[in-house]
């Protein structure tokens, strides 16, 4: 049923020892001041695995995949924060990857029934309803964090992976359509374009215009389903005259973008290297400086530069770990996507909600990668499980659970057959 | 079920554009990593050359590293690493210089990136001293292959003694900048006016000169020779730099002011406030003509194709135009510096060729300039001996006539030889050095 290639002592042989891979390099090549900084970490990392890997053995699912690489990813990530600078421990990203685990786990309990979220779905509308009224009421007009004294919380990520639930949709909700008016339409897809709408004019009105596109790729995919359901194959007339109209939707926004969005456009950083193309300047000549192999972990300068850990993560991993590594990192949340290839989703529903989550990591890397690579304009995004920021772990760690639910869904439920074939693994094996 | 394939492509869609644009950040960062890494703090630059392996440039010299003056002719183009000058040869190569590879980082030892340059540093210094104490430029280059050999800006600078109490103008190699042309202009308008006229009828004009000339606006165009010429033709008006000739010649009505203005422009000027361009010469920006030529018949019109006026000239851009004339193409023999670039691993990464600009002007137009200019070049037998040259003087008026510069733009027709060049001594007064004098220093340096 599910394209399980590897056991899961194989798989958790692998993910060990990437983690193990990169705790040697640190101790070979890494800048600290005394042993026990890498000792630390790799005993925390280590037995982090181990932990992860023995709760796993209890939980009962179809498919281990998305477990695995989300706790190869996080740990890495655990690793290249800690040694920003130097070898140290980075106990705050530490936690917000255990949120993310907790967060993954969550996000897949609550939409492995796809029949209840949609009976419910207007609890969600409501808690994005909440989200962005916080927003409203708590961040101000140019801010983004409501801050709560020991933490800072940033809601418009909280908003991603609801947006990406109201977003997903079932054969069964479009095939629900009412007349108004004389027209037939579905209730939801009306109001999801009433909140996709409020979410635009909220990023406008709050100057985060960094996650417009990516929830403009999450509402991309659900209309795009929405409109398409009914034909068996998509138009090569519809995918023009929409492609038409994103791009004018693009070339409109931009030209009517506000003033420091119209300069990152057209900005030359090299000719302002010590005024506003600062951070992304120092950020390519970080790459440079890395290379293939990097300058060895803690070693880097980048990490002075401010957000070095967050928006130029990347260059900053490129800088101390090399472009090999940071491809690598990269190359694994492109698997944790691709899984949902592999490993299809069991209803139309998890579908779109496989495909939202996946357009929100993806814009959100493009965003973060090319922008801080100066390729396109330069926004605040986090890349999913690398860069720091707790708001950012969590809703990721939410729709990674999304991803789960599609290759792990309740409905229907996998028959096994009495007869294994010959060659098929073992059924009270857990298999990845 | 195909609703559900149709999710997965649309993610196999969105992941295959992040991966090409991830293949295209990859190209990017090879590409360009050399070039970061020369606009970071930590580096290690690689020499510059001249044509016969003598070092131009040492990122690591120290004062005593070489001879005093070592560097003082290349000083202002050739310039180094401290970012005090933007537009030379450093500035605008230090990716090229960098002893970097994205592979193994930077090389502080045995790296082996280097340009190769085409100038001959010993005619460079002969040139330089030539000037004596004036101020001003020269430069010079092969008009078939487009090789710099000689370019040479007074003041200059020795970057090894650093940039205090620099006179003004130290920091410019002023060949790229544009200047007062004074009398080599006539050798633009008498292109344009063979292009509008052709040469029969240019020849058979001839006009008088009596030391001045009142123009049909009432305007009074003064001669340098108040005595005057007499009449006549385009040959001995150009030899004779005739403002009277000349002024008589822009307002005849067989030459179109919209044939000069067409003429100019495809000659790269900039006439009557187009948008004033550089170009570039291996990176090192050189600034590009511009005029002003509203009416044929008014005084400043009349000054302007004659150097005059708002007429504004590079040395190097005139030089240019020699290799067109000579060459008797019409088009430019496009100038090089780098002959050739080695990157970290002795890797020859860029070898220069010789291009050839769109046509200026015409076949004839070049044939007719470069007989003109022959003919005037035999008046200078004595002054440049030992050379067959083709040549045109010009004196400009600048600082609202307070100082007047003196300038010498030509080619030598020795296919063995063949050097075009542009020589400018800025406030010249009689009985100091004289472009010709400059002229055959360089010429004679050049092997």
């Amino acid at each position: 049923m599910y394209k399980n290639g590897l056991s899961y002592t194989g798989v958790t042989f692998l993910t060990l020892l990437s983690h193990i891979s990169m705790l040697a390099i640190v101790f070979a090549k890494g800048n600290y001041d005394s042993i026990l900084a890498p000792v630390i970490l790799s005993a925390v990392i280590i037995a982090s695995d181990l932990i992860y890997f023995f709760i796993l053995k209890f939980l009962k699912q179809n498919t281990y995949t998305i477990d695995f690489l989300l706790i190869g990813i996080l740990n890495m990530s655990v690793i290249f924060q800690s040694c920003f600078g130097k070898v140290s421990f980075a106990t705050k990203h530490f936690i917000f990857a255990i949120l993310a685990l907790v967060c993954c786990q969550a996000g897949f309990k609550l939409t492995q029934n796809h029949r209840i979220i949609e009976s419910r779905k207007y609890i969600f509308y409501g808690i994005i309803g909440v989200l962005i009224l916080s927003i409203l009421l708590f961040t101000g007009s140019r801010g983004m964090w409501i801050d709560l004294g020991f933490i800072t919380v940033q809601p418009s990520e909280f908003i991603k992976p609801f947006f990406v639930l109201v977003c997903a949709t079932s054969l069964k909700y479009q095939q629900n359509k009412h007349r108004v008016l004389g027209i037939r339409v579905v209730y939801d897809n009306w109001i999801l374009i009433g909140v996709t709408g409020v979410i635009v004019l909220l990023q406008w009105w709050c100057r985060d215009l960094g996650s417009l596109p990516t929830f403009m790729a999450v509402a991309g995919c659900a209309f795009l389903f929405r409109i398409c359901y009914p034909k068996a194959k998509l138009s090569k007339k519809l995918i023009i005259g929409l492609s038409v109209l994103g791009a004018a939707v693009i070339v409109i926004a931009l030209k009517f973008a506000p003033g420091y969005v119209q300069e990152r456009l057209h900005v030359d950083i090299w000719s302002d290297q010590n005024g506003t193309g600062w951070q992304q300047c120092q950020a390519l000549i970080a790459i440079a400086e890395g290379g293939w192999f990097g300058k060895g972990p803690g070693n880097g300068s980048l990490y002075k530069v401010p957000a070095a850990n967050t928006d130029i993560v990347f260059e900053a991993i490129c800088e101390e770990w090399g472009l090999l590594v940071a491809l690598l990192a990269v190359f694994m949340i492109i698997l944790l996507l691709a899984s949902s290839i592999i490993n299809t989703p069991r209803s139309y529903f998890h579908t779109t909600l496989a495909t939202g989550a996946s357009a929100v990591f993806i814009a959100q890397m493009a965003l973060n990668i090319f922008g801080s690579c100066n390729m396109i304009p330069f926004t605040g995004v986090t890349i999913p499980f690398i860069s720091q920021g707790g708001s950012s772990m969590m809703a990721c760690g939410l729709l990674a659970g999304f991803l789960k639910a599609g290759q792990a869904t309740v409905f229907p439920v996998p028959v096994r057959p009495q007869q294994p074939p010959q060659g098929y693994p073992q059924q009270n094996r857990r298999v990845q | 079920m195909k609703s559900i394939k149709r999710g997965n492509k649309l993610i196999t869609m969105m992941l295959f554009i992040f991966l090409v644009g991830m293949g295209l950040l990859i190209y990017k960062i090879q590409s360009e990593a050399s070039f970061y890494i020369s606009r970071s703090g930590v580096r290690n630059l690689g020499y510059i050359y001249d044509c016969n392996g003598e070092i131009l440039f040492d990122d690591n010299a120290e004062s005593g590293s070489y001879e005093s003056g070592h560097f003082k002719d290349v000083g202002n183009f050739i310039g180094d690493a401290s970012g005090q000058m933007t537009n030379t040869l450093v500035a605008k190569n230090m990716e090229k210089l960098s002893n970097y590879s994205f592979t193994s980082g930077i090389q502080n030892k045995g790296g082996k990136a280097a340009i190769y340059s085409t100038l001959d540093h010993s005619a460079n210094e002969k040139v330089y001293t030539a000037f004596g104490g004036k101020n001003g430029c020269a430069i010079a280059y092969n008009y078939k292959t487009g090789e710099i050999y000689v370019c040479v800006s007074r003041p200059s600078v020795d970057p090894l003694k650093g940039y205090e109490n620099l006179e003004e103008g130290s920091l410019l190699c002023k060949a790229f900048y544009k200047t007062v042309p004074g009398s080599m202009q006539k050798i633009s308008t008498t292109i344009a006016a063979v292009e509008s006229m052709g040469t029969d009828e240019l020849e058979s004009k001839s006009f008088s000169c009596s030391g001045s000339y009142t123009n049909k606006t009432g305007g009074k165009i003064n001669c340098h020779n108040s005595y005057g010429h007499g009449t006549q033709g385009i040959y001995e008006g150009f030899a004779n730099s005739c403002n009277p000739f000349f002024a008589q010649l822009v307002e005849d009505n067989a030459f179109r002011l919209d044939d000069i203005i067409e003429t100019y422009r495809n000659m790269g000027y900039a006439v009557n406030g187009d948008k004033e361009s550089r170009f570039s010469i291996d990176g090192i920006m050189c600034q590009k003509a511009s005029t002003d030529l509203e009416d044929k018949n008014d005084f400043n019109t009349q000054w302007g194709c004659m150097g005059q006026g708002t007429t504004m000239v590079s040395p190097c851009q005139m030089m240019m135009w020699q290799s067109a004339i000579v060459n008797e193409t019409g088009e430019m023999t496009m100038p090089y510096l780098i002959d050739k670039v080695t990157n970290v691993r002795g890797r020859i990464t860029e070898k220069a060729k010789t291009e050839y600009s769109d046509r200026l002007f015409s076949v004839t137009a070049a044939k007719e300039v470069k007989d003109i200019m022959l003919s005037n070049g035999e008046n200078y037998s004595g002054k440049i001996p030992g050379f067959t040259v083709g040549v045109k003087s010009g004196t400009a008026q600048v600082k609202n006539g307070a100082e007047e510069n003196s300038l010498l733009t030509g080619f030598d027709t020795d296919p063995d030889h063949p050097i075009a060049f542009c020589i400018l001594i800025e406030n010249r007064t009689s009985g100091e050095v004289s472009t010709d004098q400059i002229a055959t220093v360089l010429l004679s340096s050049i092997k």
